[in-house]
């Protein structure tokens, strides 16, 4: 039995290493700068979700309040390069630290509530982020930040003729936040994570220091966030608070895991790769006036997948985990 | 021979109600003690004390020589109490072998070598053809003894059992008599809660009861059923007279 779950794990990476290598193959085919832009936020979303699935995920916190590590990553970054002239490679490092240690400070007191109401309050956390960074005149308060592009270079991480190099640091960070969870699923972390989600204070009395637990997945998970808000900072070289911090990149995090399969490995990145494209499409063909058409289609299959697979998508692959999800 | 447990003048309020008053007792080594008593007596206020849930009000709590009294649930663990619950607590998204695992790795960090762990433990519980089942998918009687398979992967020296033999059929509770004799057999100390004294009595080697609270009688469970005082806890004085 030990060498089928061996052979379980290999066989994942496998196929992972087969996806990633088709993925980096078709910007050879696909010449569409707007078809690969789609595929940029695809990837990206990926390792958001990805990153948002650890904590909420396999150690069941749920967090909707996942803008606050993604815009401080952004914000990071931004900030760092524009006002000090540091390069947007340490920039997201440095986000990506700063958003780890900001997620361990908040969950000091947060991971002490229980349910709905730590859901709540990471809300309420990151819209009060958001409200901040919107009255900050440093940080260019409502009207945001210019980052100045002068030109492709690898070393300021911005490129002007080709969306490619993004494609492929997208593509890098989403196989990276899946390979860190594929680790993690087979580590003392990864089985303490999913005892804390189903039952705490079993977990309790096996060992499991409960709150460290909440609060290495919170750190991991804001971390890998953090690096996706800079890399998308770089990528539309404009931010704003309302665009990198608002609620609805808390949504656009959470959805992919929750359609695909919480707390599972594929789950976040088979979500993201139904749902982006399908909500950008819809986006553009519906047109300017259509704002509100995204959520449509995002509730229409939330709805449809509680009713027809509540474990979420990737249950149609994998039979043997058909109940656990439930 | 030093005591492995032993609690001193423990006295644990909630609120007006006092659910133990001045108790204090002792597990040796190597035994299995039987803690009984009617409903509502204190018993599993006790047994959460020693297992680190609630820190009593006043007392002390001593464990393989240490006070361990403000200890964590997780920190008595590291130190070899182990636990079920009464009412079953398993890990129900994770396979059987999972939930084991999380024990086993307060012992070790690799994978490996917990996984291994793990599967001896469900072989010694009678549990290994079911290694790959949901843990919701298993039946109650199975879920108890995954609750005791997972308490043993942690290597404990005592094993606190919260009435793991309660409402199971007459085959499935012999079997779980059996397992308890086994894991007392490799030189766990055990420590179980119980309600009905039938299954109990013959198993331990020495029973404490409790009654509102405080320890009522203690000693070899052949004189503990004869006494007046439990029979008359357990089913009113008018019994008791009569006996």
């Amino acid at each position: 039995m030990d060498t089928a779950f061996a052979q379980r794990r290999r066989r994942d990476l496998i196929v992972a290493g087969i996806f990633a290598v088709i993925a980096a193959l078709v910007p050879l085919f696909v010449k569409d700068v707007y078809v690969q832009n789609i595929m940029v936020l695809t990837l990206m979303y990926a390792a958001l979700s990805q990153s948002w699935n650890i904590l909420s995920g396999y150690c069941g916190q749920i967090s909707l309040g996942h803008a606050l590590y993604f815009g401080l990553g952004a914000y990071t970054t931004a900030l760092l390069f524009t006002k000090f002239g540091v390069l947007p490679w340490f920039g997201m490092l440095g986000g990506g630290l700063i958003s780890a240690a900001i997620a361990m400070a908040l969950g000091y007191p947060c991971f002490r509530l229980r349910g709905h109401y730590f859901v709540i309050a990471t809300i309420v956390i990151a819209e009060t982020a958001l409200l901040l960074f919107q009255n900050w005149d440093w940080a260019g308060a409502a009207l945001g930040i210019d980052i100045p592009v002068r030109g492709d270079s690898w070393l300021k991480f911005q490129f002007v003729r080709s969306k490619l190099p993004y494609f492929y640091f997208a593509l890098a960070l989403a196989c990276v936040a899946w390979l860190v969870t594929w680790w993690l699923e087979d580590s003392k972390w990864g089985y303490w994570w999913r005892a804390v989600k189903d039952n705490p204070d079993a977990a309790e009395s096996l060992g499991v220091v409960v709150f460290n637990s909440k609060m290495g997945a919170a750190a991991v998970s804001a971390f890998l966030t953090a690096i996706g808000g800079g890399f998308y900072a770089q990528f539309v070289s404009y931010i704003d608070p309302e665009s990198v911090m608002g609620f609805q990149f808390s949504l656009l995090m959470a959805l992919p895991a929750v359609l695909g399969g919480i707390g599972t490995l594929w789950g976040p990145v088979l979500g993201a790769v139904i749902l982006i494209p399908l909500t950008e499409l819809t986006r553009s063909f519906i047109g300017g006036s259509g704002r509100g058409v995204d959520l449509i289609v995002y509730g229409t299959l939330i709805v449809l997948i509680s009713l027809a697979r509540p474990e979420g998508l990737v249950g149609l692959f994998s039979p043997r985990r058909k109940e656990a999800a439930r | 021979m030093t005591a492995l447990l032993e609690t001193k003048g423990i006295w644990q309020r909630f609120g007006g109600l006092v659910a133990n008053s001045d108790v204090s007792i002792s597990v040796g080594r190597g035994e299995i003690v039987g803690l009984i008593g009617p409903n509502g007596a204190g018993k599993s206020t006790l047994f959460n004390l020693i297992a680190g849930v609630y820190t009593p009000s006043q007392g002390s709590i001593i464990f393989d020589g240490e006070d361990v009294t403000r200890l964590s649930a997780a920190e008595r663990c590291e130190r070899g109490v182990g636990r079920t619950f009464q009412v079953v607590k398993s890990f129900e998204t994770m396979t059987v072998i999972d939930n084991v695992i999380v024990g086993a790795l307060i012992r070790t960090t690799v994978m490996r070598e917990a996984r291994r762990k793990a599967y001896e433990v469900l072989e010694f519980c009678g549990l290994a053809a079911r290694a790959n089942v949901l843990a919701s998918q298993l039946i109650p009687s199975e879920k108890r003894r995954l609750e005791v398979a997972r308490a043993l992967a942690t290597e404990p020296k005592l094993l606190l059992l919260d009435e793991v033999l309660t409402g199971l059929t007459p085959i499935e509770a012999q079997t779980g008599v059996e397992l308890v004799r086994k894991a007392r057999a490799t030189g766990v100390t055990v420590l179980m809660v119980e309600h009905v004294m039938e299954i109990v009595m013959p198993l331990v080697d020495r029973a404490i009861v409790l009654d509102l609270g405080k320890v009522l009688v203690e000693g070899k469970p052949t004189d503990v059923v004869r006494d007046p005082k439990v029979i008359s806890a357990y089913l009113g004085d008018r019994h008791a007279v009569g006996a």
